[in-house]
């Protein structure tokens, strides 16, 4: 399933409190995304500065380890869209709530 | 970095093997890959042998030597560890095994859960750090040990939980005076939420960056069964996961154990042991494959519900290495293993002891562990802190009036029916 570029997605504005920061993150994608250029598409629609630092793809499943630089709201609107489009989006510790 | 406290050489990647300073980061800078323990060996062979080690107090800290603190003595959790290692004959006999062993951290101190092990050994460490307020994230056992332990040390506490999480398990941590943050939300926004905040303030999150050395903690279970057993490993250990991190941390004391001349080296396989409904780890090892896919838990067995495990691929890793099996239980399964466990050795364990239970039950009855072979089952919590989930399940009151003849009358029918 590709994703659709051809409307521009409403990222919420920063504020001007916002300051950047870095998210290290790891996503997780579903057999059906894995031909889908995700990380690029984060890059365009998005204010954020991507950068991969470790993946791993095979039929099963897809895991990249990325780190996104941006305003706050930025990093949280690509996240969203990220989870709209089915990509399982964990921090980079992964599981921080335990039982 | 060449420089050790206590008998810490650095923090590793556990993926490129880089090394850190050991101060409050858990994460490979390069990779992302998670941070681990490294130990100068040479330095705890001298003074970590079996004679030193019978002649401390019967506490996990007995094996400090491979703990991750600097100085001589923990400053928070003194007397957590040694649970009892008990032969259990007539379980043994139900499952058909020759010889059975129940490793009960269901009386760990002061909590009833093996979580009091690690939070002991990510507040001392978090001390010597010179923290003074400590954090977890934890809907559970976790959140009540860090506030208990964390009270007895003098630390502050926050605990971070979903905000729709039942209130029996809140008082459990509010008792001790824990500031408890129930954060509304989907599970893996308030799961990014409480990493960033790990990242932001100045604080000892037990399991984000004192995860290195909390995760350590684990190992004493293992320590202990080798010396509860004569110094010996053991040929199978059962172990339930959630993250994964247990299992491997009881394959690496059983390594350690052996590099430092303790225990003769033997085979042993370290079995995974989930519920089926949140068993990524089992699925995968099942399916022989060296990844997991994330699932969405559904099973009454919430210590174990982590549908992306952080050490899931360590865990599957170890289990490969070992040849050893992995399998989930339905929560039928996992009832009857707490109520198996109760009736035959009269311990009451959580949920995730009757899924320790019921995997070994289909594991020992599939012969992935031969009758003939001797087995360890890690019991990890109590079953007083999941008593919802057997309620109902575990048989009736029968009332009588205050008659001698009802009760005899009684008595009489249940003869019948025994016969």
């Amino acid at each position: 399933m590709a994703a659709k570029k051809s409307k521009k997605q409403s990222a919420p504005k920063a504020t001007s409190n916002s300051s950047p920061q870095t998210t290290r993150l790891w996503l997780m994608y579903p057999p059906k995304l894995i031909t889908t250029p995700v990380i690029w598409e984060v890059g365009h629609k998005f204010n954020v500065m991507t950068n991969v630092r470790q993946a791993s793809v095979t039929d099963e499943i897809g895991v990249v380890c990325l780190e996104l630089d941006g305003q706050r709201p930025e990093i949280k609107a690509a996240i969203k869209w990220l989870e709209k489009l089915g990509v399982k989006v964990e921090p980079v510790e992964i599981n921080v709530i335990e039982s | 970095m060449e420089k050790t406290e206590g008998f810490m050489k650095a923090l590793k990647c556990r993926e490129c093997g880089r090394e850190y300073p050991l101060n409050a980061t858990h994460v490979c800078e390069f990779d992302f890959g998670p941070l681990e323990v490294a130990y100068d060996y040479e330095k705890a062979r001298q003074s970590l042998t079996r004679e030193n080690i019978a002649s401390r107090p019967q506490t996990m800290w007995r094996y400090r030597e491979l703990l991750p603190i600097a100085d001589k003595q923990p400053s928070v959790g003194f007397d957590v560890g040694f649970t009892p290692l008990l032969k259990a004959d007539r379980l043994a006999k139900r499952l058909g095994i020759r010889e059975l062993w129940i490793k009960n951290d269901a009386v760990n101190y002061p909590t009833l859960s093996f979580k009091d092990r690690v939070v002991s050994v990510a507040l001392s460490r978090a001390k010597e750090l010179g923290f003074t307020t400590v954090a977890c994230a934890s809907t559970g056992n976790l959140a009540n040990s860090v506030a208990a332990n964390a009270a007895a040390a003098g630390l502050k506490a926050y605990v971070f939980i979903p905000a729709d999480l039942e209130e029996g398990k809140i008082v459990n941590s509010l008792v001790y005076g824990a500031q408890v943050i129930g954060i509304r939300g989907h599970y893996d926004e308030v799961n990014r939420l409480c990493a960033e905040i790990a990242g932001k303030f100045g604080w000892g999150f037990v399991n984000v960056n004192m995860r290195p050395y909390y995760a350590e903690g684990s190992k004493s279970m293992g320590f202990e069964i080798i010396e509860q057993l004569g110094w010996r490993l053991p040929q199978h250990t059962v172990v339930p996961m959630a993250s994964g991190s247990l299992l491997t941390k009881i394959h690496k004391s059983y390594q350690e154990f052996i590099k430092l001349g303790l225990v003769a080296e033997s085979k042993y396989k370290v079995h995974g042991a989930q519920a089926t409904g949140c068993s990524p780890i089992s699925i995968a090892h099942k399916g022989g494959m060296d990844f997991f896919k994330p699932v969405k838990p559904n099973t009454i067995a919430k210590s174990l519900a982590i549908g992306t495990p952080a050490d899931g691929f360590y865990a599957l890793k170890v289990m490969k290495e070992t040849g050893a099996a992995a399998d989930d239980v339905t929560d039928d399964e996992i009832r009857d293993g707490m109520k198996l466990l109760a009736e035959c050795e009269g311990i009451f364990t959580e949920t995730a002891g009757g899924v320790t239970v019921g995997v070994a039950k289909k594991l020992i009855a599939s012969g992935r562990i031969p009758a003939n072979d001797s087995v360890v089952l890690c019991i990890t919590g109590n079953g007083l802190k999941t008593l919802d989930a057997v309620a109902g399940h575990v048989g009736k009151t029968r009332e009588i009036r205050p008659s001698l003849r009802e009760f005899e009358a009684l008595i009489e029918a249940e003869s019948k029916v025994n016969c």
